[in-house]
């Protein structure tokens, strides 16, 4: 398949491998940064997380001017202010942020603001506005292998006076380093294991499928689901296998490389719905939704999906499933990815078990269709589609 | 050494811009026109809040067209009023807004090929969409339709002509049409 037209950025460097971090101080000298803030949360300190890139930089002779550690589970526009204001007060000349997509997020939001000198980051709300050439410089070292935020050009930020969330896309946002060390992920739980990665397996196969797919987004999302496939079984019978969350960061970032780019739809919109409206955790939301989602796009998108079944179940049960019969089989094999999480990890497989109630299907699925991923889904859903599929998933 | 290398856009450029202009009129008015005669646009347009001023726009100095919501009254301003929008989408250029507003290409098509921006609330922007694939249905014979719009259009309160007609009027009071229907 080639669009008859498309637009692919990815420039963020990626460090993989053991000691990446180590690799920071050089990074920094080579974006003429010596004083960088380092961002992250208070739960990933007391981890000893931090403590590793710390003792990184301090090895390298870099000299942290700032840790800022009070960023929330939600991002928020008062965060993104304060940590723009303690950069400023503390001279820093580059940001390091150490976490998950909130700890991203919140960094690529207070770079906005810094770079652009907004007084309210509400002016950038939207798409492609950001015209700053030069952002300040960003190496993002991601403690979660799923949100892929390290490789992407969106962030989602809470505007605590009005209670929504606002999307913020532009290739602008992109980090300049993304740093992928086993160390960040060895300690994750399964349970959290296996929702950030069906998170990520969302983001590939939505991204595969979506009205912005191109060739590039399609071969950075078959990467992706080939090493889910691979390493998430692995990472779920032992959390310490390096290989493995090596193989699983690499996949939440070459997932985030392809959703960044071909965007994500309905999955996604009913999921943020879900986490606005009900708390249901993203990477949840996620595994429980992708498969109905999958059957709702089946008739304008069975096609894709079943060239997924290739990556989803290997090149053996691809061959032999005649070509009609793909389709249905893909959507099986991340049922299966599901139920196989559900029994090693406890992943809940129905949206009732994540507190969702039929009461709140309505409120949700007005929700979703305001999300902008909505808009690039393969096919229309209005809010009796959404209601339909939340059924499905309750 | 010839330094003066400044370029007249083309004839076809030229023409692109007037008919850029024209057509945003007609699609301004058109969704006052469909929030007339219309009770899913008219339901949009009563969740926007007072105040929301919408832009369409191609680059800044080019054809737009604005419309505001004030006073439970929905307004197009015409190519006037396009500073302070609540939401400005704008088209990187002539060429990309052509085929969009001549009903060859989709709005959504357009966004996934990177054609237009967004500067506002992203749900605000989805609301417009909706609408405008209303609007289109109305303004647009269903051959065109069928081809740009994600689902079979769907008149549901006038035909054709009465959408044409509206397109005389700027302005329509959101609750009064909707007390009256």
């Amino acid at each position: 398949m080639i669009p008859a037209y498309y637009e692919f950025s990815n420039r963020a460097k990626v460090l993989s491998g053991e000691k990446a971090i180590e690799n920071i101080p050089y990074e920094l000298q080579s974006l003429e940064a010596s004083h960088p803030i380092l961002v992250t949360n208070r739960q990933l300190r007391d981890l000893g997380l931090v403590d590793i890139v710390l003792s990184a930089l301090a090895a390298g002779g870099i000299e942290v001017c700032a840790i800022y550690d009070a960023v929330p589970v939600d991002s928020s526009v008062d965060v993104v202010n304060d940590l723009a204001r303690v950069y400023r007060e503390a001279g820093c000349d580059a940001i390091i942020a150490v976490g998950g997509g909130s700890v991203l997020d919140t960094a690529k939001g207070a770079n906005i603001v810094l770079t652009t000198g907004a007084q309210d980051i509400k002016e950038y709300m939207g798409t492609e506005i950001i015209k700053a050439r030069c952002m300040k410089p960003f190496i993002a070292v991601p403690t979660t292998a799923g949100t892929g935020s390290e490789v992407t050009g969106a962030a989602v930020i809470k505007d605590t006076e009005r209670h929504v969330k606002m999307g913020f896309v532009s290739y602008s946002l992109l980090p300049d380093v993304a740093v992928l060390d086993p160390r960040m992920t060895e300690g994750l739980p399964p349970r959290l294991t296996a929702s950030t990665a069906l998170d990520a397996l969302t983001h590939a196969v939505e991204a595969f499928s979506c009205r912005q797919a191109n060739p590039l987004s399609d071969g950075y999302a078959r990467a992706a689901i080939d090493l889910i496939r691979e390493y998430l079984p692995v990472v779920l019978d032992n959390g310490r296998d390096r290989t493995g969350r090596l193989a699983m960061a690499n996949a939440a970032l070459l997932a985030g490389v392809s959703f960044s780019n071909a965007m994500v739809g309905i999955v996604h919109a009913i999921g943020h719905a879900c986490g606005g409206q009900c708390g249901v955790a993203h990477g949840d939301a996620m595994g429980i939704l992708l498969p109905h989602g999958m059957e709702y796009n089946m008739d304008v998108a069975g096609e894709r999906y079943g060239e997924l079944l290739l990556h989803l179940k290997g090149a053996e049960a691809y061959a032999s499933t005649p070509a009609d019969e793909r389709p249905a089989a893909a959507v099986a094999a991340v049922r299966d990815m599901l139920s196989d999480a559900a029994t090693r990890a406890g992943m809940p497989m129905r949206l009732s078990q994540v507190g969702v109630s039929a009461e709140q299907l309505p409120v949700i699925a007005a929700t979703a269709i305001n999300d902008g991923a909505i808009s690039m889904n393969p096919k229309d859903a209005d809010v009796s589609d959404v209601i339909g599929i939340l059924r499905a998933a309750l | 050494m010839k330094t003066d290398v400044r370029v007249r856009p083309g004839l076809a450029k030229q023409g692109a811009r007037v008919l850029a202009k024209v057509v945003f009129a007609v699609m301004g008015r058109g969704l006052v026109a469909c929030a007339r005669i219309d009770p899913r646009v008219r339901a949009e347009a009563l969740s926007w809040p007072e105040g929301t001023t919408i832009t369409l726009a191609i680059l800044p100095g080019h054809p737009s067209v604005t419309v505001r919501k004030l006073n439970g009254r929905l307004r197009s301003l015409g190519s006037k009023g396009a500073g302070g929008s609540t939401l400005l989408v704008t088209f990187k250029s002539a060429d990309a807004a052509v085929p969009v507003l001549l009903g060859m290409k989709s709005i959504l098509q357009s966004f996934a090929e990177h054609r237009a921006t967004v500067r506002g609330d992203l749900g605000l922007a989805m609301s417009l969409v909706r609408c405008l694939h209303i609007v289109e249905g109305y303004l647009y014979p269903d051959i065109i339709n069928r081809r740009i719009l994600p689902r079979p259009a769907v008149r549901e309160a006038a035909g054709h002509l009465r959408a044409y007609a509206g397109l005389l009027g700027g302005s329509v009071n959101l609750k009064q049409e909707g007390a009256a229907s």
